[in-house]
């Protein structure tokens, strides 16, 4: 799993499994530094749209984003949203696995993120499914 | 009658502001949560979200609650609100071929590539009004079979099912569209946020005005189109009409590659135009485009067919005006409110210019303009 993937994934984690595991992190070794502490703000979301291919601003979201340095590593955050906690937490996980620690507890908390993302795809088309449209030649 | 500077009302005002706050925040009935306002007014949240033009549902469905259900006035509360927040990044380009869709028909075809996928609708069943009173509360939720089987049953989704291909690139692969290629240039987009967009604008600038626009306004000037005098709109036929999920990607700041940070619902609707004009190719379609926050197909519709319209537009047409300058809900409700404001004083030159203009139609003599800048008595 490459550095995208994994902040793709920390990302949509659930903020308490976040903070249990960088409290965890930071309870055996040297405190992070905060270099950008959590911020609250916009992301603008640009569209290139299919027909013309024109690129298009769509509106804003809320976001929240973290940068904290651990044993000379920088970890960076961005998550949807406007957990400060979240962001930082996971800021520093990021900066830990950077920095050679959790690596392990990093990629186990990753793949269960993904496993909750294709369990709830899976069961989202479950309900889906039964809406298409069967049409009978007359 | 004469002016005079008054001052006044401090108290009235906030005495009117404490009989809101009691009456909505201390009502006799359970507060709504946050959750609540999300989970059942799915529309209204969503709503709020695109003519603020702030994605977030929980601050949407705060606003609702505060505004009393007025989506505009909550559009107005979070638009507020986003401007006092640093901007912390653009998205890498969206690419709406990603939309993992849940919902998507194509009224033009029986047979486009991928499903005809309904979702979540009531778009082809007769509704009626369902009172509270026939409304069991604590009935169980409806289960057709048990779920767990039936999700166990089900076939993993195909990447077809997933992301069908857009009908425009059926039209395509027909050669039965205009061909737009790739664009020579690939200008910056207008950013309505930080400027106000006027005529002429950018493509840019129109489809960011719709996708942040009030949604009855843009219905409201769609329809005028068809019934009204306008006759900028023809009507058009429905291609790809979608509801799904997009993924938001940021440069990564240490390595410079995009990462994902999450992923929005959005509406998407394509509007096939029949081209007839004297320099167009008759033998081709045109399409329009429009995508907007959340879930709101009326708006995406209106939006697709007032691209296309825009696109053909002579250059007297007073679309484009229309479009940037009336459709903003904040613009058009802000102008409108104030309206209520006291107007004391423009009402009272008004009034003494009538009763000038009756004295000046009785007088015999020369007419004497009076000195600009007199000082009011």
């Amino acid at each position: 799993m490459n550095r995208e993937q994994r902040a793709a994934l920390l990302a949509v984690a659930e903020p308490d499994e976040l903070i249990e595991l960088a409290d965890a992190c930071l309870a055996t070794g040297s405190a992070p530094t905060v270099l950008v502490a959590p911020e609250v703000g916009c992301v603008s979301v640009q569209v290139r749209e299919p027909v013309v291919r024109d690129r298009f601003l769509l509106g804003d979201v809320l976001a929240c984003r973290a940068e904290v340095e651990l044993d000379g590593s920088r970890g960076w955050s961005m998550r949807l949203g406007d957990d400060r906690a979240a962001a930082l937490a996971a800021a520093i996980l990021d900066a830990a696995v950077e920095a050679g620690r959790a690596g392990d507890e990093v990629d186990e908390l990753c793949a269960r993120v993904r496993e909750r993302q294709r369990a709830a795809e899976h069961a989202e088309w479950a309900e889906l499914a039964p809406t298409i449209v069967e049409f009978e030649e007359l | 009658m004469g002016y005079s500077g008054v001052r006044g009302g401090m108290e009235a005002i906030l005495a009117a502001e404490r009989l809101v706050r009691r009456s909505r925040d201390h009502a006799p009935a359970e507060w709504a949560s946050t959750e609540q306002i999300v989970l059942r007014f799915r529309l209204a949240v969503d709503r709020i979200m695109g003519e603020a033009g702030l994605y977030h549902s929980p601050t949407a469905a705060d606003a609702f609650r505060q505004a009393e259900g007025d989506v505009l006035e909550a559009a107005h509360l979070v638009r507020a609100h986003r401007s006092t927040l640093p901007r912390l990044a653009v998205t890498e380009p969206v690419d709406p071929d990603e939309m993992v869709v849940l919902r998507r028909i194509v009224p033009a075809n029986r047979t486009p590539d991928g499903p005809q996928l309904l979702g979540r609708t009531t778009d082809y069943t007769g509704r009626l009004l369902e009172r509270e009173g026939d409304f069991a509360r604590d009935r169980a939720e409806p289960r057709t079979e048990d779920d767990d089987s039936a999700r166990n049953r089900q076939p993993e989704r195909t990447p077809e099912q997933r992301h069908p291909r857009r009908f425009y690139q059926l039209l395509r692969d027909l050669d039965l569209v205009v061909e737009h290629g790739e664009p020579a240039e690939d200008p910056e987009p207008f950013d309505i946020t930080r400027r106000a967009a006027r005529p002429p604008a950018p493509r840019s600038a129109v489809l960011s005005s719709m996708a942040r626009a009030e949604t009855g306004a843009l219905v409201g000037l769609w329809y005028r189109s068809i019934l009204g005098p306008d006759g900028d709109v023809h009507e058009i036929t429905l291609g790809d009409t979608r509801h799904g999920r997009v993924p938001l990607r940021v440069v990564h700041p240490h390595t410079g590659k995009p990462v994902q940070i999450g992923e929005i619902r959005v509406t998407e609707a394509e509007g096939i135009e029949d081209l007839d004009g004297a320099e167009e190719d008759r033998t081709r379609f045109d399409v329009g485009y429009g995508l907007c926050f959340g879930h709101n197909e009326r708006k995406a519709i209106a939006m697709a067919n007032l691209d296309i319209a825009w696109r053909r537009a002579e250059e007297d047409s007073p679309l484009e005006q229309l479009l940037l300058l009336t459709t903003d809900g904040l613009d058009s409700g802000g102008f409108l409110e104030h309206l209520k404001l006291p107007h004391y004083v423009t009402f009272r030159s008004m009034v003494d210019r009538k009763l000038a203009r009756r004295e000046a139609r009785g007088s015999t003599g020369p007419r004497v303009p009076e000195p600009f800048g007199e000082e009011c008595r």
